[in-house]
This record gives C-alpha cells, structure tokens and sequence, in this order.
C-alpha cells in the first residue's frame, strides 16, 4: 500500500495572501486593512465560541467585542503565517477566562481532573449487543437544541475542550495552546467530556422515547 | 470476535485510542494498525462507528451561529476609531 500523495493543499493560497506581512513600517490603516480582511471573516466563528463559553447571547456578544478590540490592538505582534484562528481563540479564551467569567452570574464549576487518569479510567471494554445502531438512530432524532443543551451542561473546561475538537476541529496541540494546557490535559478533558456528552445525550434520547432501555449498551 | 489472536492489536489497546484515530492525532502507523484491527473486530468497530457519529453529530449541531450583524458593524466602527486615534498618536509616540 503506498501512503496517498501528499499534496499541500491550501498552504501555498495562504501564504500568498499573507505575505504582505506586517513591515516594521506598517501603517495604521494597513494594520486595520489587514485586521479587517483576515480576522473580521471569523468573527461567526468566535462568536459560536462565545456562546457556547457564556450560554447567552448577550454576554457572547460582550466577549466577543471585547477580543476583536484586544485582538485588533495587539495586532501588531501577531506573527503573519502562523495561525489566526488559533490565536483568536486563545485571546478569546483569556479573555473570559480572566476577566469575563468573574463579572458573570452563572456560578463556575470546576471539573476534578488529573492529567494522567484518562486512560486508566478509560472502561476499555466493549459490550458486542449489536444494539450500537439504535444509539446511533436515537442520538440522529435529537433536535439541535437538545445537542446544544448537553454540551452547555458540560463543565466549562470539558466544554470548551470538546467544542474546540469537535466542532472547530483543531488539534490537541492548538487546543493546548488556546487553554494554555499540557496536551495530557486536552485529552484528560476531551475523554470526560465526551464521555458524559455521550451518557448525557443517551439519557435525554431515552427521555424524549427515541431508545428504550433495554436498547442502551452499557 | 474471537478471543486473543495472538499478534494482533488487543481490543482494549485499540478502544484506548480510538479518540486518537478519530481525531487524526496518531502517525500512519498506528492508523493502519488500528484500521486492520478494526476490519476484523465487529464490536471495536461497533464503538468506533457511534464515537465517530458523535463526533460528527456535535459539529453538525453544535456550530454554525452567526453573529448580529450589530455587532460586527459596531466592531467595525471601533475599530476604525481606534485607528483614526492612533494615526493621530502615531508621531507624537516616539520618545
């Protein structure tokens, strides 16, 4: 078997529209000009983020103005080729981290975890009842918003960890980045996270009627 | 699924990493490893599937919101406040 041929895709568009880089004598308005072209397309994106850290729209809006308006004054030191998206999410993730969270209502719960228990509390077992698929179909049903309120009911750090994975898509390394967190940490969290999202999402099936017990491997 | 074939990848060891594949965090190796496994293995493949289908369920469902357009034309504006200010600052800096 010969390993796919591994074709860079998508690095060489980028670098050609970042290479403009930041000269020492940047201008201002080419500083906003770039700002706006590079980092205002993912403001949707940061935005989910938000919501999905605060619960509400009104306080996701708040964070996000105020990591635009971060993000756009330390622009200057972001390094033109490496990540953006990476380095709005950890400006985000400070942000709420740091001063955020502290004004908002919602009480924090923070998740007992060690850094290294994610595979010894891994129940590495799997159960053959060929009932998987109903879970599957079960989980399927489920409206959106039962989606959503799962993973809001997740501890802040499993959250976050989950959604940056999951839906963002990024790497333990980025995660470890933007959380400012051993790797060992992203994956002790993911597991949780994942872990409970599963059981969560499973319960709220069997409640709604999609999965009958008898139908729930574990 | 038959018990303990001798040489091949054990099913706890595979269940272990499963996130792993899924996540595309381990080398080709493992990867090739983990798929033979899983081609022989009905119920590591099982949870495979329904951990997979999670995965893809969260970023089908979970995404996707827009902000208002308020407040990106507030940033906006901001923005290019922040900016006249500097530009005006921008000599008087350097000291």
């Amino acid at each position: 078997m010969v390993p796919p041929e591994r074709v860079e895709r998508g690095a060489p568009a980028q670098s050609a529209h970042e290479t403009p880089a930041q000269s020492a004598h940047e201008t201002p308005e080419q500083r906003t000009t770039r700002f706006e072209r590079d980092a205002m397309p993912l403001l949707d994106q940061l935005y989910a983020a938000a919501l999905r850290m605060t619960r509400n729209p009104p306080d996701a809006e708040d964070l996000v103005q105020e990591t635009y308006l971060k993000a756009y004054g330390a622009f200057e030191s972001f390094r033109v080729g490496t990540n953006l998206r990476a380095w709005l999410y950890r400006i985000l993730t400070n942000t709420y981290i740091n001063g955020y969270r502290k004004r908002q209502r919602q009480p924090v719960v923070h998740p007992t975890e060690e850094i290294t228990d994610w595979q010894l509390a891994q129940a590495a077992q799997h159960t053959s009842t060929g009932l998987r698929s109903a879970e599957m179909d079960a989980l399927d049903r489920l409206p959106d918003s039962d989606v959503k309120d799962a993973l809001s009911q997740l501890a802040e750090d499993f959250r976050m960890a989950v959604y940056l994975a999951d839906v963002e898509g990024f790497a333990y390394k980025e995660i470890a980045e933007i959380m400012g967190t051993p790797i060992g940490t992203v994956m002790s969290r993911l597991h949780r996270g994942r872990k409970q999202l599963r059981d969560m999402l499973t319960g709220v099936a069997r409640e709604r009627g999609f999965l009958r017990d008898a139908e729930v491997a574990s | 699924m038959s018990d303990a074939e001798p040489g091949d990848t054990d099913c706890r060891e595979v269940l272990a990493q499963l996130w792993l594949f899924l996540d595309n965090e381990c080398d080709h190796e493992r990867r090739d490893l983990l798929r033979r496994h899983l081609e022989d293995c009905g119920p590591c493949l099982e949870e495979f599937g329904l951990e997979g289908h999670l995965k893809a369920l969260l970023a089908r469902k979970c995404g996707g919101d827009h902000a208002p357009d308020a407040l990106k034309q507030r940033l906006r504006q901001s923005i290019r406040e922040i900016m006249m200010r500097q530009a005006h600052a921008g000599l008087s800096s350097e000291r």
